[in-house]
């Protein structure tokens, strides 16, 4: 029997009703059998699944007012206030990072879902790190740069198009996709110049009941930039937010996001030398799909 | 009512009112955890346990409760 934010709206009745006057006791023990009588775990079960339609649906609603607001009145300030470039896409992550926690904070709150990060400590704070993540759901990104602020992503079109995010991102300066020419030079080129880079080596979400499938691009990056690769493998279960699967489609049970950060490991670990590149590629992308798959099973 | 006898019943009230399963049911038993009881129902039960034994667990004693066992030696040491 799951009492859950049915329990926190009972409390708040106990406490506030006109009947919780001089024997509190007696009255708190009556509202126990009362609520033992109308509450079984059946329906407790269906009030816990509204509950979470609800709260996703303000999740959603409060991410695009979000969104709207900072667009609007936050990132115009500062451009006033901060001149200098560089400090602007400091101030612009930090300000995403604080938003996305908030997000997550608030999910956590309402019950939404739940997350847990392990292994914060494999990741370098000075950077030169290519992270590496699976996408089971809509919001990884969300959650991994909430707990990683600071990193450099690859944004799409859509999202560079869309007037909530629009200001928010090019601020931020994240590499777009919209020359995908460029994308695997830009990539390399971040890297290169200290920054941490999240890819997302799937390139879209993980379609459920499929073997995972690694594109080649992460790899590629990885092996012209000789850079650390940090593995993070987020897993959500049940399945929640999942391609193919409207936002509004509620598991059973409320989904916790298990996002692990595995040790950093060198390309030179995964594939062995003397191989030309594109079988080195191959090998490490071959490499990648294990580890992920061992993760997740 | 020795502490065999007020075992028995606090396992009876669990069982029968707060449809707790009978296997999970150990002196040792985490009222909070295992049993899924919440503070609401933690009043319930001290209630019922007054009227059984004509003893009144303050709610302060109550408040450092986790286990059936703490329940059987605040309600014995009284």
């Amino acid at each position: 029997m799951e009492y859950t934010t049915v329990s926190v709206w009972c409390r708040i009745i106990v406490t506030w009703a006109p009947w919780n006057c001089p024997d509190n006791e007696q009255a708190l023990a009556q509202f126990a059998r009362i609520r033992r009588y109308y509450l079984t775990p059946r329906r407790m079960k269906y009030l816990d699944l509204a509950w979470r339609f609800v709260g996703t649906s303000l999740l959603w609603f409060f991410f695009g007012l979000i969104g709207l607001i900072v667009s609007v009145f936050v990132f115009p300030l500062l451009y006033l206030l901060v001149r200098d470039a560089d400090a602007r896409q400091i101030t612009a992550r930090n300000l995403i990072a604080a938003a996305f926690g908030a997000f997550m904070w608030g999910g956590c709150r309402m019950g939404v879902f739940s997350f847990r990060v392990t292994g914060m400590e494999h990741r370098d704070p000075d950077g030169g790190q290519l992270i590496l993540a699976n996408h089971p759901t809509l919001i990884d990104v969300v959650l991994l740069l909430s707990v990683l602020p600071q990193v450099d992503c690859v944004i799409k079109e859509a999202v560079i198009r869309n007037p909530f995010m629009r200001a928010s991102v090019t601020t931020a300066n994240y590499i777009s996709n919209f020359e995908p020419a460029d994308l695997l030079a830009s990539c390399v080129e971040r890297l290169e110049s200290g920054a941490s880079l999240l890819l997302f080596p799937e390139g879209t979400r993980t379609s459920s009941g499929r073997p995972l499938e690694f594109k080649l691009g992460a790899a590629e990056v990885a092996i012209r930039a000789q850079a650390q690769i940090l593995p993070v493998v987020v897993d959500c279960r049940p399945q929640f937010l999942a391609k193919h699967e409207p936002w509004y489609s509620i598991p059973r049970s409320r989904p916790h996001f298990a996002v692990t950060i595995l040790p950093a490991i060198s390309v030179s670990k995964l594939v062995p030398g003397g191989l030309d590149e594109r079988h080195a590629r191959y090998e490490l992308n071959e490499a990648l799909v294990s580890l992920f798959e061992a993760e997740l099973a | 009512m020795d502490s065999d006898e007020l075992y028995s019943s606090i396992k009876g009230i669990l069982i029968d009112q707060f449809e707790v399963d009978e296997s999970a049911i150990s002196l040792d038993a985490n009222l909070y955890d295992e049993l899924e009881i919440d503070s609401i129902d933690a009043v319930d039960l001290l209630v019922q346990l007054k009227e059984l034994t004509g003893k009144k667990i303050s709610p302060d004693v109550f408040k450092d409760v986790r286990t059936i066992r703490d329940v059987l030696s605040a309600l014995t040491s009284l």
